[in-house]
């Protein structure tokens, strides 16, 4: 499981701690609710809990990912590309790239694969794990 | 003026935040003309520093953060920065752009606009800009975001000036704006996510202020920069820089010139007159022993060849001395014998603490220290994570937490402050753990480096070996105790940049002026301790009693038990005093003695100050429990080393 949470209202990240309510409920650690520190929201950091309702109404569909796109460590040392989308089960892990400017549109350049990933988004050499530059998905240009 | 000034610190702060590695602390340097320790990879600073900036007739405080890439606190020293924000709400905000990454920094202008505080955007960099082939309309930047931009070359002290006044004007102005943003969302895309959002905000803003032409060809540094992160080149590129720092610090600093301060400075001069000078002050009957100093000045190539330049002999007073004890009536001479030997006998303050000191490690922190300034500036040392993310992978961490543990070659107490840039809990404890175990701090290093040199490259080579397997197996074994996933590996490499020799300098010197202060007095307390305990007859006793362990389990020579013992304050003084059993004339210690009190020495705690700053940073029980297993651990290790040689006929 990722170490943060994502609040769901006001879009907040954080880390699981600090996170039980404060008001001495009974419930105490078996509640699996957690609060947001920034907006004070309430919601369950598991989703699977609401399987049953989640299956009926809510059936996530998957990503469309568009034909053409192949996944960053198939480009040739040196390839340019245009990302098209993060095929990132964590928020987390989106958005930690997000900083670095890797967002859906942008230019990226495979620099190297070995031995670990490298790859240069504009002025921004970044290093990565294989693992997480397979989720990077890119078109070629 | 004078009155006002307190008032205005308190009230108006100047925050400097930003994105890792746009140069926020040269900045700071230049605008309150304090020193930061200022370094070419993302995550030196991870403490606040605050200093006074002239701004016009009036003293402005102003605060050094750690960088940010975004708002919110996925690491600890990211947290530090966040509160710094919260805790001066009324603070004018100098965020601090790397001008070729401007989107990047606009993430964050956009979210540091959010809290309607007054805000100056510094674009930083501008000369790297332009070998980019790149340009920004500072101006038309301004317009669009509604704040001052101002551009600078902070190493330069370019817009230095200009920053200060729009600084001090923007303070007084009202909250900034955000004029010409197109709101919501559009664009081909629609972005998902709010960092998409703002992102493209962002690429608005940058269609109308940036053009760039392509560079025609990449430069040196950028090609050696890639060389470093090759899979063989970047090999090869690390074994040349491990051979020089050995050659600089090991041979040149840990030979040449700790052999020169020794023998020649201390040996010769200073220890002679010392004794000559509490002689004729402190006057009771006894007799110097002369010894033999032999000092050879030499060029190093190889650990046992070099240019010989210049060789002599000279006979000197020693410390210690023969007396008749019938000699010595009354409590006053006894008085003055002891105020004699606590100055220059045995155990005496100039003699044992300031010799080894300033003689033996000051020569080769100063060496060390220079080299790892230079590697610092360079931009190598992120390039080394790429290198190890996969060994280090095993031990539960990523290859970020290299950073730290080359740091802890450098100072274990810093180093163990620098884990701050590691996200979870779990990589800072096991990262924490290998530095307090087994990376032996600059200090250490050298005097293993010295200790070395008196037994084989074999034996040299089997204690680096051992070390790295020790790293990876308690590293592999505490991750699969602590649990947990290990964090993505995300890190930005900064460009190679030539080290600019002034900031070396000063770099190396504060580090100096840190270990003079800090290690020196460390050094005097831990000889006085042996002084009381050797004139208390405890010494003896303790010698007896670390006997099992030190004789029995180790096989080494009892009077190495005051070694081990000061070691617990500060395990490089250990190492010295191993270092003077092992070498000299007749040397105490055989071959297979040298190896198992190296490695026993090494894997002990670092000091006192590593202890303190374990126990800040992870809090106590964490430290206590790592106390429990480092030094139990080192007696377990350096004995099987010991009997593990003897089986095998050493």
């Amino acid at each position: 499981m990722s170490a943060y949470l994502h609040c769901p209202l006001c879009g907040f990240e954080f880390e699981k701690r600090d996170t039980a309510c404060v008001h001495g409920c009974p419930l105490g650690r078996f509640c699996k609710l957690v609060r947001c520190p920034n907006c004070q929201y309430e919601f369950s950091d598991r989703p699977e809990s609401m399987g049953l309702l989640q299956r009926l109404f809510h059936r996530p569909r998957p990503a469309a990912v568009p034909r053409d796109a192949l996944p960053l460590p198939e480009l040739g040392e040196g390839e340019s590309s245009e990302l098209v989308c993060l095929d990132c089960t964590h928020a987390s892990r989106r958005n930690a790239l997000a900083v670095f400017g890797l967002v859906p549109g942008c230019r990226v350049v495979l620099q190297q694969k070995r031995p670990a990933v490298v790859v240069r988004v504009g002025e921004t050499e970044l290093a990565l794990d294989l693992d997480i530059a397979r989720e990077i998905l890119v078109r070629r240009v | 003026m004078i009155a006002e000034a307190p008032i205005l610190t308190a009230s108006h702060p100047v925050i400097l935040v930003g994105n890792p590695n746009v140069g926020k602390s040269v900045l700071f340097s230049k605008l309150t003309g304090k020193f930061v320790i200022i370094s070419n990879y993302p995550g030196t600073t991870v403490e606040i520093a605050r200093g006074n900036a002239a701004v016009g007739d009036d003293t402005v405080e102003v605060l050094d953060t750690p960088g940010i890439n975004e708002l919110a606190a996925h690491t600890d020293d990211a947290r530090v920065t966040c509160d710094v924000l919260r805790d001066h709400p009324d603070a004018t905000i100098v965020q601090v752009a790397d001008a070729k990454n401007l989107r990047r920094a606009l993430l964050l202008t956009q979210q540091l606009a959010e809290r309607q505080q007054p805000m100056v955007l510094v674009l930083n960099m501008m000369d790297e800009l332009d070998r980019c082939g790149a340009h920004i309309d500072a101006r038309k930047l301004g317009e669009l975001l509604g704040i001052p931009v101002v551009p600078t070359i902070a190493t330069e002290e370019i817009g230095i000036e200009l920053l200060k006044k729009a600084a001090a004007e923007v303070g007084a102005a009202s909250p900034p704006r955000f004029v010409g943003f197109p709101p919501g969302r559009g664009g081909d895309a629609a972005p998902t996510t709010r960092l998409e959002e703002l992102l493209t905000r962002a690429n608005k803003i940058l269609a109308q202020v940036h053009t760039h032409i392509r560079p025609r060809r990449p430069s040196f540094g950028q090609k050696l920069g890639w060389w470093a992160t090759h899979p063989v080149k970047g090999l090869a590129l690390l074994a040349l820089v491990l051979y020089f720092t050995f050659w600089f610090v090991g041979l040149l600093g840990a030979g040449t010139a700790v052999d020169f301060c020794e023998n020649v400075v201390f040996g010769r001069q200073v220890s002679p007159w010392a004794i000559r000078l509490v002689d004729a002050g402190l006057l009771f009957p006894h007799q110097h022993d002369t010894q033999e100093s032999r000092f050879r000045l030499e060029i190093p190539l190889t650990p046992a060849h070099g240019i010989a330049l210049h060789e002599s002999t000279a006979a000197v007073l020693a410390p210690t001395y023969s007396y008749d004890p019938g000699a010595i009536p009354g409590w006053w001479t006894q008085a003055k014998r002891l105020a004699h030997d606590f100055l220059v006998g045995e155990y005496g303050v100039i003699t044992m603490a300031l010799s080894y000191a300033l003689a033996i490690v000051l020569p080769i922190v100063t060496t060390f220290f220079l080299v790892f300034s230079i590697l610092e500036d360079s931009g190598y040392l992120p390039r080394l994570a790429i290198m190890v993310n996969r060994v280090f992978r095993t031990m539960g961490l990523n290859g970020k937490a290299v950073l730290p543990m080359i740091l802890g070659l450098g100072c274990d107490t810093m180093a163990t402050m620098t884990t701050r840039i590691l996200e979870s809990r779990k990589e800072r404890v096991i990262t924490t753990l290998l530095l307090a175990l087994a990376v032996p701090c600059s200090a250490q290093l050298g005097v293993l480096l010295a200790m070395m040199a008196s037994v084989s490259f074999a034996a040299a080579l089997s204690w680096l070996a051992l070390m790295i397997v020790i790293m990876i197996v308690i590293g592999w074994l505490t991750a699969r105790l602590l649990g947990g996933p290990t964090s993505d590996f995300i890190l930005e490499i900064p460009p190679m940049r030539q080290p600019q020799l002034a900031n070396v300098l000063i770099k190396t010197m504060a580090r100096l002026e840190w270990y003079l202060k800090e290690v020196v007095p460390l050094f005097v307390l831990g000889t006085g301790i042996l002084f009381v305990l050797d004139k208390l007859r405890v010494l003896g006793q303790i010698a007896r009693l670390g006997e099992p362990l030190v004789t029995g389990w180790l096989g080494l020579p009892a009077e190495t038990s005051n070694a081990f013992l000061i070691g617990f304050l500060r395990r490089d003084f250990g190492a010295v005093c191993l270092l003077e059993a092992a070498t000299g004339p007749q040397p105490l210690l055989t071959p297979h003695q040298v190896l198992v009190a190296m490695i026993t020495i090494t894997l002990f705690m670092p000091c006192i100050a590593t202890l303190f700053m374990i126990s800040r940073e992870l809090g106590r029980r964490t430290a206590t429990v790592i106390t429990l297993f480092i030094f139990p651990f080192a007696f377990l290790v350096g004995g099987l080393v010991n009997h593990l040689g003897n089986w095998l006929g050493f």
